[in-house]
């Protein structure tokens, strides 16, 4: 028999999208090993100062990429004294993929977060070698990234308000987890403002 | 460390399948019923044609009226959709039409009494096939080649007998349901999760409940039923590779069959 | 050849036969050389190839070949057990191809009559059409026999039926059950290895651990009708919930010496927080 997916054994997906002067990140809880369902609070989306970085993939990978970008984002603060912009997080995060081309992180990041400078919403994709795929719309990553594709291209419109973009991100998320059987089990929306973040748990299907 | 080639020797299969990409959607609504289909056919990232005909519509013959009005089908016409391997499409079609001519004419031919049985004790004139016999039908039709199997998701859609739109749904060996909305071939897993959404009403729930009392599920009119299909197809174009070129949308209600056509984008 | 075995268990030829003897009737050549009619089974076309069956598997079995073209249905959870007041049978609805779901409303019992009914697992269309067969073949027995086939002679004409396949590709797993005034309520595990086994409880499919879990722990003859009844939903539920592949919606029957009563479709999403919230269970879950 094949070798099984690395990328599609935990099972796992998130979705970023950027509305008029705010962007949202969410993800879905399960964390799974195979067919089993294993734990239903694994959060995906980790933050660093003021971007926000969801990850999809090999669970072990993820949380390995997620530690070692903790430490990176550290490292840049100590050196620059000022936090991070997201789309210098998004050069540093592909270079830390590429440092892996022959034996890559079965991971496939989401960057989103706001620029202090401009004000700009900022979402930025990555393949798990570090290819930065920088949407102006929306980024999609995980085991239901086509249901989130055709949610997504469906129900997006450009220069959404806060509380009309939670609602797309919410029922893209959902309704892609609800096709997909290794995702779901929970999910968490963060929305980013520049007066505030507020992050809010979605209820959704337990099968 | 790189891979190593020639280790093992090159094992060559006999592949009688080839994908031949595009999508099929079929909604069924309260009093109507939609099939459509994009009319890209490729195989690879190669395009053999960018107007295909993935639907056929089965019908019994057409009246002057008909004609007259543009229509392409009867209130008793199948609309027979097929998606995947067109080669097994096609026949799957053919074998699919054969019966229903079959099956239409014998029963215009007069029964001896005794014998309605072999008419499922119909002995009128009429001359048509229900919804839920053609499934039947059709689940015969892809099971007798279970263990040679047609590579085809077919959706059939019309009216039932009491009038209302009806949709039915095969995978590729027979297994069906009838369902209210389904997507086939390439573009299902794109479009499959909206449709539950904005037709089922799927994680809609009354604004200011908190999320417990959920949406009312209701049919949805034909304009709204179009304009999702527009949609879906729109969308799907965008992010997927085998589909585009144009749309073609079946419409069956008491008048007839209709047929729209929209233009895709061709990229 | 596997073409002619459907066609060898089948009684239509002779039944017909009958029908067109004991009749007048004008065309009766006609009706016995149609093919149409001759045939309950159709015959089932191989592929042109030395060996079919691994032929079959390189193209659809998808644990073998997880890029294999044709992708069939499957994934299940369904149970079914004997107590005090009959038969409970309880299934999910969900079908899956990989990982995608492809449905959420698949009808996993199948009603062979009014006495009998057949569970669903594996193959979608395997069970599906083989049950919906064994309904024509029990209808035939009714027929020549005038009395209600056994759950037991039921179940052996599938069993049969799968034994001659063995090796071919079929994929199903299914329980008969029904009620005959001989019998009392019995049940019947058959697959498409070719087993047939009689017993008090089964759980069948990818979600059947997570069923025999709570079922085997809460599980006594005694049980009322409306308790057994809720211990079968509950222990789909428990499958529903913990396996990827189970899930969608609960449908529920009670198998009487009168036939089987349907008890109704249960959606998951809908019943999960009602019966967390009544139970105190399923901690795990937050909300």
């Amino acid at each position: 028999m094949s070798q099984q997916d690395p990328s599609t054994i935990n099972g796992g997906i998130v979705v970023a999208m950027t509305g008029k002067d705010c962007v949202a990140i969410a993800c879905d809880l399960r964390l799974g090993s195979q067919s089993l369902g294993v734990a239903n609070n694994f959060e995906k989306i980790h933050q660093y100062g003021k971007t926000f970085i969801g990850f999809t993939g090999l669970a072990t990978d993820t949380l390995t990429l997620s530690a070692e970008l903790k430490y990176q984002h550290n490292l840049y603060k100590l050196k620059e004294n000022r936090g991070i912009q997201p789309e210098i997080f998004a050069n540093l995060i592909s270079h830390k993929l590429y440092e892996k081309r022959f034996g890559p992180y079965f991971s496939t990041p989401v960057v989103a977060g706001l620029s202090d400078e401009t004000g700009e919403p900022y979402v930025a994709g990555f393949d798990c070698i570090g290819c930065i795929d920088a949407a102006r719309d929306f980024i999609v990553s995980g085991t239901a990234s086509d249901q989130l594709f055709g949610m997504c291209e469906a129900l997006y419109e450009p220069n959404l308000e806060a509380d009309d973009l939670f609602e797309t991100i919410s029922q893209a998320l959902l309704n892609a987890a609800d096709r997909d059987a290794i995702s779901g089990w929970g999910a968490a929306v963060y929305m980013i403002t520049k007066e505030k973040v507020t992050k809010t748990y979605l209820k959704s299907r337990q099968d | 460390m790189v891979a190593q080639y020639g280790r093992e020797p090159i094992q060559h299969q006999f592949n009688p399948y080839s994908d031949n990409g595009g999508t099929l959607l079929g909604i069924a609504g309260e009093d109507f019923a939609i099939l459509a289909s994009d009319t890209r056919q490729s195989v690879d990232y190669s395009i053999n044609t960018r107007l295909s005909h993935k639907i056929k519509v089965i019908t019994p013959d057409l009246s002057s009226e008909h004609k007259n009005k543009k229509l392409v089908g009867t209130n008793k016409s199948i609309l027979f959709g097929t998606n995947g391997f067109s080669a097994d499409g096609d026949a799957l079609t053919e074998d699919f039409e054969e019966n229903y001519k079959f099956y239409t004419s014998s029963q215009n031919k007069k029964i001896e009494p005794g014998f309605e049985f072999l008419n499922n004790g119909n002995t009128t004139e009429e001359s048509s096939m229900t919804m839920q016999s053609a499934a039947r039908n059709v689940q015969h039709i892809l099971y007798g080649k279970r263990f040679f199997p047609y590579y085809v998701h077919t959706i059939i859609a019309g009216l039932d007998e009491e009038g209302k739109g009806c949709v039915y749904s095969f995978d590729p060996v027979g297994s069906y349901e009838r369902e209210q909305c389904r997507v086939g071939g390439a573009g299902a897993s794109l479009i499959m999760p909206f449709l539950d959404n904005q037709v089922n009403f799927k994680n809609q729930y009354i604004p200011g409940t908190n999320s417990t009392e959920r949406r009312k599920i209701e049919y949805l009119t034909l304009e709204e039923c179009l304009k999702l299909v527009k949609d879906a197809f729109t969308s799907v174009t965008e992010r997927h590779i085998t589909v585009g070129d144009g749309l073609e949308i079946f419409i069956i209600n008491k008048e007839g069959v209709r047929l729209e056509y929209h233009a895709l984008k061709k990229d | 050849m596997l073409s002619n075995i459907a066609d060898s268990l089948s009684q239509s030829n002779n039944i017909l036969q009958k029908e067109a003897n004991g009749l007048h009737f004008q065309n009766q050549k006609e009706l016995l050389s149609n093919q149409k009619f001759n045939k309950l089974a159709p015959s089932i076309a191989m592929a042109p190839v030395s060996n079919p069956a691994e032929f079959l598997r390189a193209h659809t079995d998808d644990s073998k070949n997880p890029d294999c073209a044709i992708k069939i249905a499957h994934g299940t959870t369904t149970l079914a057990f004997r107590f005090q007041g009959g038969i409970v049978v309880a299934v999910d609805s969900r079908a899956t191809a990989g990982q995608w779901i492809a449905s959420q409303t698949v009808n996993k019992v199948i009603r062979i009559n009014p006495f009998l009914l057949g569970t669903l697992a594996g193959g979608a269309a395997d069970c599906q059409y083989w049950e919906t067969w064994l309904g024509t073949q029990c209808r035939l027995y009714e027929l020549k026999n005038k009395e209600r086939i056994s759950v037991a002679a039921a179940s052996k004409i599938l069993s049969d039926l799968t034994y001659n396949y063995k090796g071919a590709g079929l994929s199903m797993g299914t329980m008969v059950c029904g009620y005959t005034k001989k019998e009392g309520p019995s049940i019947y595990y058959v697959d498409s290895d070719g087993t047939r086994l009689k017993g008090d409880l089964f759980c069948v499919g990818s979600g059947q651990t997570f069923a025999y879990g709570v079922l085997d722990s809460n599980y006594k003859w005694d049980l009322t009708v409306e308790e057994a009844l809720y211990l079968g939903k509950r222990s789909i539920l428990a499958a529903a919930h913990r396996d990827a592949y189970s899930g969608g919606s609960i449908n529920l029957y009670h198998v009487t010496e009168n036939g089987w009563i349907y008890h109704g479709n249960h959606d998951v999403d809908k019943i999960f927080w009602e019966i967390k919230e009544k139970e105190k269970s399923f901690n795990n879950v937050i909300g």
